[in-house]
């Protein structure tokens, strides 16, 4: 058969049992040509076929035609990757995983949630909002962000000092896999296992190359009665995170810890400028501003803030941000999600270029040696500084993932290169300080094969995990071993 | 780059779209939460506009009928820093251009264009008054509904004057037939000539942002004017717990928010919010024409706005406008089975006739 038959003859088995909901329609393609990564301005990668399965049967059934005619299947979810983990450069079928956004149950006696994986996690919270509880797993993208994409690509969350990623909610998962079956996977509503693999764990930051996951099982947690949030500056970058340490060590209980550059607090500041019409003034000698927002009974609160202050300010030199509006401009930013006027700061900062980021993770304690390469290697691409943010993902610890962020200029080729070599030598940098390639983004169709760097002999176990579960590699190819931006080191 | 001389005018907000991804517009669009396809929510229309422009894609009669299947009840432009509706009506305007466009909107354009009316009007309804009050097409069919709220307006003491008028037109720009738009005001400015110059009190959310926005005319719907007088309002208190559903025209697109609830509260009712409400209400299901091309799908984001209300718990919906009641009066009863009550759907002007008497 040619590559046409073949696409012809798998979008009639799949209208058989989906009818409208499996389409070759062009505008259709289109609609799911891009996300949100860096790419030359004019490029447009179609998937041959939209499906929008409703449940995991159909799913099942869809990568058994996909099987049978060796296309490629890729997830698509909340469609705001940075990483390419969604473009489909090798054609297939595109499964939006939207339609299935069913609750299917809510089990407060046991503070657990079962649904579909293509339920937003603003939907999700909408729905558990009423039992008092919720999911405190926050991207910043959690408007659009599903269950299965923070699943898929191991997202980061605005409380993970707290309480940790996706991984830590996470007790369950059903994935089909590229062997076309259901499997379920994890240990149910219990908080851990020790019995077997755990399986379920490939999956996180698996980007669909093993399976697509199609339900999940979340503990939740008691939403917080009240929320205080405050900002401190400090003269180095590693004054703040130390402070931090610090402040968890004394047994405070911190839910979220965002530790900026000065730069970056210009990105969050949208709503302040639009309210006073200029800057937020932050002190010359300041070089890094710490957010720590404290959750809880509202006694609780209060003395968290004093302690926190008598840390922070009595031992570490810390200023408090006098200007509370600065702070509260942050938080509608970073979590409110509330912009005015009623416009919001991603468009309008990108008329002219576009975010991108090199989301690599180091120690803690090569965090300036991390920040000044930032510095040096953004310069060598000539790249545009955005600015950098270390959020803190692991349960009471200084953990950090790192947004190393650019403006990136995508009117031409060359300066689209210049992006991926600037996420190329930042990617070494951090292997050499101890460091991770990548720590919310994903390998996407950027790292690919050039991770191997990172991963050495167990790149080759890796290799053999995919043809487990992938045996015709059909999941999501050209990812995770292959990239089209970033050559393989070496070659 | 395809010569579509309107749709290039929004190359450059395109591609920011395009660059950009956030999908703040999408899950939540009226639409997409019925088709769950991205095409049809404002992120995949966006992609679909670059299609156009790059020459990926061709206009097609599937093209036009995505196209067609938006409400332009703006929720994604308030959600973004872009000019959505307005590409979005460019995009209609282009596949017209090109030979597209749905017979059910020709035909609509058509009888507004010869007739000045979009619905048969049994009897033009008049009034000698002194202060304009314009009912649009839709209410000059409510005789009904317009006495209630002339009776309400003579009680908080305005003297409405319901003179000629023609149709503001709304719908025919809104798909795609920007020239005739043009043509359609000169004949409304030249039969509501005598009143352009002060303020008209309006009544259908539509009209009613439509001559603020498009005529440049001083037009005041008349709960506004009904709120200023509130103070000196001898009310009946209605024992009430209802919702309130913002007429996209009327609350998202001209900021009338807090005084429909205002007047709620003035008449003791509970007023408990929708999980979209005000500025991020979402449509009713009859804006932008879709009721006139799929009105199953219509029906369909009616039913999910009536699920909102149960969703809070309330089942009485309260709204001000004369497509948003029909509408979701259509979606409560489809709903009714699934629910296992009927959500009710009343008009703000009959409850507050009812605590006037």
């Amino acid at each position: 058969m040619t590559d046409s038959e073949k696409l012809n003859a798998a979008l009639t088995e799949l209208q058989a049992f989906l009818g409208e909901r499996a389409t070759a329609a062009p505008m259709h393609r289109m609609a799911y040509s891009r996300d949100w990564s860096p790419r030359f301005k004019d490029m447009v990668d179609l998937p041959d076929i939209v499906v929008v399965p409703h449940n995991t049967d159909e799913v099942v059934q869809i990568v058994q035609v996909a099987l049978k005619y060796e296309l490629p299947v890729i997830p698509f979810a909340g469609g705001t990757g940075m990483g390419g983990g969604v473009v489909a450069w090798k054609g297939g079928i595109m499964i939006e995983t939207k339609g299935m956004n069913k609750v299917l149950e809510i089990d407060p006696d046991n503070m657990s949630v079962t649904v579909q994986a293509g339920i937003t996690i603003w939907e999700l919270n909408e729905h558990l909002a009423p039992y008092g509880l919720w999911l405190p797993h926050q991207p910043e993208s959690k408007r659009a962000c599903t269950v299965g994409a923070s699943i898929g690509v191991d997202n980061d969350s605005t409380f993970g000092v707290r309480y940790g990623k996706i991984l830590d909610c996470l007790t369950n998962v059903v994935v089909v896999t590229g062997r076309g079956e259901a499997v379920r996977m994890g240990h149910r509503k219990a908080s851990f296992s020790s019995t077997g693999y755990n399986l379920m764990h490939l999956f996180v930051a698996g980007e669909g190359t093993l399976g697509v996951v199609t339900e999940a099982t979340l503990r939740v947690v008691t939403l917080p009665k009240t929320r205080q949030v405050r900002g401190w500056v400090f003269p180095t970058l590693i004054d703040g995170a130390r402070a931090l340490e610090r402040t968890l060590a004394s047994g405070l209980s911190v839910e979220s810890a965002h530790l900026n550059c000065r730069q970056r607090l210009h990105f969050y500041t949208h709503a302040y400028r639009q309210k006073y019409g200029r800057e937020p003034e932050v002190p010359d000698w300041a070089e890094s501003i710490l957010f720590l927002s404290f959750a809880g009974d509202e006694d609780v609160v209060e003395f968290s803030l004093g302690k926190a202050r008598q840390v922070i300010e009595n031992e570490y030199k810390g200023e408090l941000v006098r200007e509370q509006e600065i702070v509260e401009g942050y938080w509608d930013s970073k979590h409110r999600l509330a912009f005015l006027p009623f416009k919001q700061k991603w468009p309008d900062s990108q008329r002219e270029k576009k975010f991108g980021s090199a989301d690599v993770g180091v120690p803690m304690g090569r965090l300036e040696e991390m920040y000044h390469a930032f510095l040096e290697i953004s310069a060598k691409y000539e790249q545009q500084i955005l600015g950098m943010t270390v959020y803190n993902e692991s349960p009471n610890k200084v953990s950090p993932s790192i947004s190393f962020a650019i403006f990136v200029d995508d009117s031409t080729e060359e300066r689209v290169r210049n992006f991926f070599g600037y996420v190329r030598e930042m990617s070494l940098k951090a292997v050499e300080l101890e460091g991770t390639m990548s720590t919310y983004i994903g390998d996407g169709d950027r790292l690919g094969g050039f991770n191997a760097y990172e991963h050495g002999l167990s790149y080759e176990y890796m290799k053999d995990v995919k043809a487990l579960f992938d045996p015709k590699n059909i999941m999501n190819p050209g990812k995770k071993f292959e990239s089209r931006w970033i050559a393989p080191q070496g070659t | 780059m395809a010569d579509y001389p309107i749709l290039q005018e929004f190359t450059e907000e395109i591609y920011t779209c395009n660059r950009t991804r956030c999908g703040f517009c999408s899950v939540e669009c009226p639409v997409f939460r019925v088709r769950r396809l991205e095409t049809y929510a404002s992120r995949g229309r966006m992609l679909a506009a670059r299609g156009l422009l790059e020459g990926v894609l061709e206009p097609s009669a599937e093209l036009q009928e995505v196209m067609d299947e938006c409400l332009m009840c703006g929720y994604c432009q308030a959600r973004c820093a872009l000019h959505n509706m307005d590409i979005f009506a460019s995009v209609r305007q282009e596949l017209r251009t090109a030979g597209y466009s749905s017979p059910k909107h020709e035909r609509t354009a058509t009888k507004i264009l010869e007739e000045g009316t979009l619905f048969d009007r049994p009897k033009p309804i008049r009034r000698v008054g002194t202060t304009p009050l314009y009912l649009g097409c839709a209410y000059q069919t409510k005789p009904h509904e317009v006495q209630t709220i002339v009776s309400v307006l003579e009680k908080v003491g305005i003297d409405p004057l319901i003179s000629d008028e023609v149709c503001c037109s709304y719908i025919v720009g809104a798909v795609g037939f920007a020239d005739e738009f043009e043509s359609a005001q000169a004949r409304f400015r030249q039969i509501y000539g005598p009143h352009l110059d002060g303020a008209i009190l309006t009544v259908c959310p539509t009209c009613t942002a439509t001559l603020h926005d498009e005529y440049n005319l001083a037009a005041k719907h008349a709960l506004v004017a009904v709120a200023e007088r509130l103070a000196d309002m001898d009310l009946k208190p209605l024992d009430m717990r209802v919702t309130y559903h913002d007429p996209c025209h009327l609350g998202r697109m001209l900021g009338v928010i807090e005084e429909p609830r205002q007047i709620l509260r003035a008449l003791g009712i509970e007023v408990v919010e929708m999980e979209h409400h005000g500025t991020f209400s979402t449509c009713c299901g009859g804006g932008g024409g879709l009721l006139d091309v799929d009105r199953n799908l219509a029906i369909e984001v009616s039913k999910n706005r009536i699920r909102d209300a149960a969703a809070v718990g309330v089942d009485t919906i309260v709204t001000a406008c004369p497509t948003c009641q029909p509408t979701l009066l259509r979606g409560a009863g489809r709903m009714a089975n699934e629910l296992g009550h009927f959500v009710d759907v009343l008009d703000l002007w009959e409850l507050l006739d009812k605590a006037l008497d």
